[in-house]
């Protein structure tokens, strides 16, 4: 008896840790919590279930017309708890929008059956564009110190078991290293300026959880280092010298275009979910 | 009706009076920048009043400022994007800040229950704002700039406005722009000196202001007037950071954004709203002030002293049907917009069209917790947001002859029960003394609060202390024994709780336990759960990250 449940047991682990996606929903999941309970976001449990209701819907309607594997609800699910951790509105008619062309997105911007857009990242920044009704707020996490502790080391997790860890070190690395050159290099701030910049949730989650979904970034290893780090010093210059605010999602919805451009020229084995269940963490067998 | 009405009226203006003078002590309006004083003077910058008007890359920043030296003394250095032109500088009428501070602040309502022997509506009857005074005066004389390549300073504008003389200074590094200011009277405040660099580094200039004394004299006015700047930038942001150096610990900045779409908040801190729509006890319209300032401070300290807090927002669009609700004061009429810098509506007569929101925003900053300038963002969101604590009057208990009057009293002391520890969460008073309250419904007479009693309005705020309702209650004293103290507060004006408590336990025919009003009560309720931090979720993220790597590596070792 006592054994079955162990077998039951290590099975549904091994199933969670067969995918990468299973800690990412985890980890964005807690944090939407915090948000709400603890952070007093601006959103409302309504705006929450009508964004993941759309999104899975859609998904299983895009999953049925394109004949996708049922896994792919799970990629759904994540975007829409991107969408729930990043985008704001003041309506629930605005966050479906969003939620409708986040998935969207990953079926009309496809070229050679891979989308180059993540699904949030586009979601959020065309409703903003297409309606003005939308906003993020990077301040809303505060600078609590272990938060951001706690993001980096969560999405370092997930980013190494998806085999992204490189993409978000290039682009934090170039935003960082350019901020800090200017800020504390050239504008002499104190120091607590530049942590005070870096300690921000948003970025993090950003860095962490968005600009490395393997599923639209460049496969090949060198490339996308290096449009990684573009990402990273266009951020920097449309937050230092632009003033404009979630410089880094604005960053990533002009650079995504180039992903095709760079697979088409760099050739490369395409990342996919299934692939990654070999790749186990905890388990080197 | 109309008794009723003026009554209320009365009894507003008297508590308003009240709350003036509460707001009195505490509060002092200064700029944003930086005061310089003459040497030797003591620098005190603790309030500071900013009206900040957005449309686009357009910005207008009106201050208010209660410098608490003589006029000759004053001196203000405030860093600014460009350079700003004369008729883009302007000085306004102090009573903007007034009415845009009576509008916005935090209201209290007040609600009476129907008597349940008779049928009333129950019905909203006042309003009631926190008045807070705005006063100050200040003045200052003038130097020839002379050698400035010596400083490596340049002049790059020089107006008289008002009762002001103005300059715009561009330097090329700092230790020439402060020996500039020294050599030109001013006084430099420690710890300034660390942002100057940043400052020009980031081409910004210097905007310094000083009283033309003659000018001041043929105003005829004894209080400096805020003074209003203009000009085209994409930074949204309001440079606090040169006003960190001289404030003694932290200070207080009230922000009200004006702007197109909708409210603004902050991109590099957490904007937070203030707790609102609570039921607090009735005797605190007699010191709502304090309330306040005590709700403020204790917020403070639960969501951390690095945020920014929202104190209120709202459409106030010329075609807005309900620009408050329930109106504090009037609210801001078209000319009022308009002196403070909004030029997108249009006028006709009583009224305005064009869309405007109003946001205030309340920052209590220092160097420890604010190591950036603030930065804003105007957002779409229209969504309005109001200070409102409410209060509800129970009914007669003079009127106490029908069977629903033992159930009603019982609901009632409950409830009255729930608005003390609600007090204390929202506060952190220690409630006790207040014990007679749940069930004395007619002339109940409050001991004072804490902080009137000992009058230490201005205890320093540790973060570190998690302030809990009646944990640092003496243990010397007993329940009892505080409970005889207050009691003898309450005989010395005459009301005996012992001869009520009785009497009305006759009347109503219900027998009142006394413990459903003991003092104990209030010592042994936690507050209310919701005001309780939820710590606990970042933590179930770490546990159930070990758990998940423990189980794992479990898996692993097993095969």
């Amino acid at each position: 008896m006592l054994n079955k449940i162990k077998t039951s047991y290590l099975s549904l682990l091994n199933y969670f840790n067969s995918d990468a996606r299973h800690y990412q929903m985890t980890f964005q999941f807690t944090f939407l919590m915090t948000g709400v309970f603890s952070l007093q976001w601006n959103i409302t449990p309504l705006q929450i279930l009508a964004v993941f209701c759309t999104a899975l819907t859609t998904q299983f309607l895009l999953i049925k017309f394109t004949k996708l594997p049922m896994n792919a609800l799970k990629s759904g699910g994540i975007s829409a708890l991107s969408l729930c951790l990043m985008f704001r509105a003041d309506s629930i008619q605005i966050m479906v929008l969003a939620a409708v062309l986040a998935i969207l997105s990953k079926a009309i911007f496809k070229v050679n059956g891979k989308h180059f857009y993540n699904p949030a990242n586009f979601g959020l920044c065309a409703t903003m564009l297409l309606t003005h009704q939308g906003w993020i707020s990077p301040g809303q996490w505060g600078s609590a110190g272990t938060w951001w502790f706690l993001i980096g080391i969560l999405g370092f997790l997930v980013t190494t078991k998806a085999k992204r860890i490189d993409i978000a070190l290039a682009f934090i690395g170039t935003f960082a290293f350019l901020h800090g050159w200017r800020i504390l290099v050239y504008q002499q701030w104190p120091v607590d300026f530049f942590t005070h910049q870096f300690s921000n949730g948003a970025l993090l989650l950003f860095t962490f959880f968005m600009i490395t979904d393997p599923a639209s970034t460049p496969s090949h290893k060198i490339a996308r280092v290096v449009w990684a780090g573009s990402v990273g010093a266009l951020a920097f210059y449309m937050q230092a010298f632009l003033w404009i605010n979630g410089a880094p999602l604005w960053a990533l919805f002009f650079l995504s275009p180039l992903t095709p451009l760079i697979d088409y020229i760099f050739k490369a084995e395409q990342f996919s979910w299934k692939a990654t269940a070999q790749n186990k963490i905890f388990q080197t067998t | 009706m109309k008794t009723k009405i003026n009554f209320l009226t009365r009894k507003i203006t008297i508590i308003a009076m009240l709350c003036l003078l509460c707001m009195q002590s505490k509060k002092s309006d200064a700029f944003c920048g930086f005061y310089v004083a003459r040497q030797d003077v003591q620098l005190v910058n603790k309030t500071s009043q900013v009206i900040l008007v957005r449309d686009g890359d357009r910005t207008t920043i009106t201050m208010s400022s209660d410098f608490k030296g003589t006029v000759n003394e004053f001196a203000m250095v405030i860093p600014v994007p460009v350079v700003i032109q004369k008729n883009d500088i302007k000085v306004v009428s102090r009573s903007l800040f007034d009415q845009f501070d009576a509008y916005s602040g935090p209201r209290l309502v007040e609600y009476y229950d129907p008597a349940p022997c008779n049928n009333y509506m129950r019905e909203e009857s006042m309003v009631m704002d926190m008045v807070t005074s705005a006063k100050g005066s200040a003045e200052n004389e003038s130097k020839d700039e002379k050698k400035l390549a010596k400083y490596k300073v340049t002049i790059d504008a020089k107006y008289t406005v008002g009762e002001y003389d103005i300059l715009v200074l561009s330097a090329k590094e700092s230790g020439g722009l402060k020996r500039w200011l020294l050599d030109n009277g001013y006084k430099i405040p420690e710890g300034a000196e660390e942002v100057l660099d940043p400052y020009i580094k980031s081409n910004m200039k210097f905007f310094v202001v000083k009283v033309n004394l003659d000018e001041q004299r043929k105003t005829g006015m004894q209080l400096l007037r805020p003074i209003q700047i203009s000009f085209n930038t994409q930074k949204f942001m309001l440079p606090i950071r040169l006003g960190m150096a001289n404030g003694s610990g932290s200070q207080d900045l009230i922000v009200y954004a004006i702007t197109k779409n909708g409210r603004v908040e902050s991109t590099n801190y957490r904007t937070v709203k203030v707790p609102s729509d609570r039921n607090i006890p009735e005797f605190v319209s007699g010191f709502f002030g304090k309330f306040y300032a005590s709700l403020y401070k204790n917020n403070l300290r639960k969501e951390g002293k690095d945020n920014v807090f929202l104190e209120y927002a709202w459409d106030i669009s010329g075609q807005a049907q309900v620009k408050c609700d329930p109106c504090a004061s009037a609210p801001p009429l078209a000319n009022q917009l308009s002196e403070a810098g909004v030029n997108w509506i249009n006028y006709f007569s009583g009224g305005y069209t064009g869309n405007v929101f109003f946001t205030r925003m309340h920052i209590t900053y220092d160097r420890e917790n604010f190591p950036q300038d603030l930065v804003f963002q105007e957002t779409p969101n229209r969504e309005n947001f109001q200070c409102r604590y409410i209060i509800t009057h129970p009914a007669n208990s003079s009127y106490n002859t029908c069977s629903e009057w033992g159930p009603y009293r019982e609901n009632t002391i409950q409830r009255r029960k729930k608005e003390v520890r609600e007090l204390a969460a929202l506060t952190g008073w220690e409630v006790e003394r207040y014990w007679e309250y749940p069930a004395m419904f007619q002339n109940y007479n409050p001991p004072t609060s804490p902080e009137l009693e000992t009058g230490s309005t201005d205890k320093p705020v540790d973060p570190f202390i998690q302030h809990i309702p009646n944990t640092n209650l003496d243990p010397g004293i007993t329940p009892t024994a505080s409970r005889n103290k207050f009691n003898t507060n309450i005989s010395s004006s005459n009301i005996s709780i012992d001869t009520i408590m009785p009497e009305e336990t006759q009347t109503n025919n219900s027998t009142i336990d006394e413990n459903a009003v003991a003092q104990t009560d209030f010592i042994d309720d936690q507050p209310f759960k919701k005001e309780t931090t939820k710590d606990w979720i970042p933590g179930f993220g770490i546990i159930a990250l070990a758990a998940i790597a423990g189980l794992a590596a479990l898996h692993k070792k097993t095969g």
